[in-house]
């Protein structure tokens, strides 16, 4: 007897835990953001699946981003390692989940012709984006260097914290994830318009990674754990 | 019962690396050595944002079935038979006049199991500066819209609007073998693309 899995269950997105839609200081929010409601509907198996094999599409990058050659100068900056785990809602692992990852240098400074007007140096030895496979535990880690806070111009005195954007693939089109990572204790998260843009002060915490402590962690760099939660849960099941 | 809260979503901000729109992403015909089955079509358009402005740098995800309406995933009890050289997604950045091009496969007809059919469709998603979560929503294709029968119609009432989710046949930009369609995305304005609360 041969029949497919279950498909997990997808709730509405919960305004409560996520971001607002529209920001001040932040025009494209605005211009941007559609007026109308969007549109609740039933999802059939075209959402609830997606791809896999990505990596056949999507080259898998080094794991190292603080030089360009194995053997070359570091990038300049705090050397750090981000490791995580890449789960559903149910906290099952995501096993070969894709994440993509890029972020600003130590000073700053993001390696894109968009912010060419940034008066923060480039750093020719940094890498700047990842793209990594979860393992069978939904495991991922990558060594990188901190970002650097940088200003949002003509935006009267924000500036980002230090950050790290992520882009993950899960098991379905319902799954898919953008998000963006906070280190703990920065002085400039409670003022990051974006970050507190979610209403619920506990989801607000899940978006700033957790800093482990130096005596479990490494003698070469700071280990920061992050985890990804996916949509996706299994059925209530009926009574 | 889930235990675990989602991860919230943020916007990608204007710097999403510019190498991660790889050359050959929005070529869904070919992902290996040898070709994808089925009609090659093109698929074009413009994303649109308040006033009818061009949006640049916006990344635009496809997802679809292969040319007969299969998925390449455990949930298809007919998945073992769908195109191992399909893989059904790519990937667009949208232009400085805010043009995304696509060259895939026509998405085959299906019938689900509640014998529901689905039009031959395109999952589409939008990222972008500005945008703090994704927007979604389905590109139809049907040689008469205003017949045409297709579960996410359901809930748009107003016909003007079920329209907007119809791809137009657009011969001017035919490559060859391969028919052109296309599909605007306005995010704002009179005419906005309805986008999905999922
Ligand atoms: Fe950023």
């Amino acid at each position: 007897m041969s029949t497919s899995p279950q498909p997990p269950a997808y709730d509405i997105y919960d305004d409560r835990t996520e971001s607002g839609w529209r920001i001040d200081g932040y025009p494209r929010t605005f211009t941007r953001t559609p007026d109308s409601p969007r549109v609740a509907r039933a999802l059939t198996l075209t959402e609830l699946t997606g791809p896999f094999g990505l990596h056949r599409r999507l080259r898998v990058d080094t794991a190292d981003l603080s030089r360009v050659r194995p053997d070359g100068q570091r990038a300049q900056g705090q050397l750090i390692v981000v490791r995580g785990r890449v789960c559903d809602e149910d906290g099952a692992p995501i096993a070969g989940a894709l994440v993509e990852m890029w972020q600003a240098n130590a000073s700053g400074r993001y390696a894109h012709e968009y912010d060419e007007k940034s008066l923060a140096p480039l750093d020719p030895n940094f890498i700047a984006s990842g793209r990594f496979v979860a393992d069978a535990e939904g495991r991922f880690s990558f060594t990188t260097v901190k970002p650097g806070a940088y200003p949002v111009p003509d935006s009267g005195h924000w500036w980002r914290p230090p950050h790290i954007h992520f882009s993950v693939f899960g098991p379905s089109w319902m799954a898919r994830l953008v998000t963006q990572m906070f280190f703990p204790s920065d002085p400039l998260n409670p003022a990051d318009r974006i970050l507190a843009s979610i209403p619920d002060p506990a989801a607000r915490d899940r978006a700033v990674a957790r800093s482990v402590p130096t005596t479990e962690g490494r003698d070469d760099a700071l280990v920061f754990e992050h985890d990804f939660v996916l949509r996706g849960h299994r059925r209530t099941p009926e009574l | 019962m889930s235990t675990r809260v989602p991860t919230a979503n943020f916007t990608i901000g204007p710097f999403f690396p510019t190498h991660f729109v790889d050359t050959g992403c929005n070529d869904l015909t070919r992902v290996g050595e040898r070709a994808a089955r089925g009609p090659h079509v093109l698929l074009a358009g413009r994303v649109l944002e308040q006033a009818g402005a061009a949006t640049a740098n916006t990344i635009v995800e496809i997802w679809q079935p292969d040319a007969n309406g299969l998925f390449a995933h455990p949930l298809d009890p007919r998945g073992k038979d769908a195109d191992p050289n399909f893989l059904g997604w790519g990937r667009a950045a949208t232009d400085r006049d805010g043009w995304y091009r696509f060259r895939t496969i026509m998405p085959g007809r299906r019938v689900y199991n509640d014998g529901r059919a689905r039009l031959p469709h395109i999952n589409l998603m939008l990222i972008a500066s500005g945008l703090m979560r994704r927007l979604t929503t389905t590109i139809l294709f049907a040689d008469d819209p205003n017949a045409a029968d297709d579960p996410v119609l359901d809930g748009i009432a107003d016909a003007t609007a079920r329209r907007r989710l119809f791809a137009r046949r657009e011969p001017a930009l035919d490559d060859g073998d391969a028919k052109a369609y296309r599909f605007d995305v306005i995010l704002r304005g009179a005419d906005e693309t309805p986008f999905f609360a999922d």
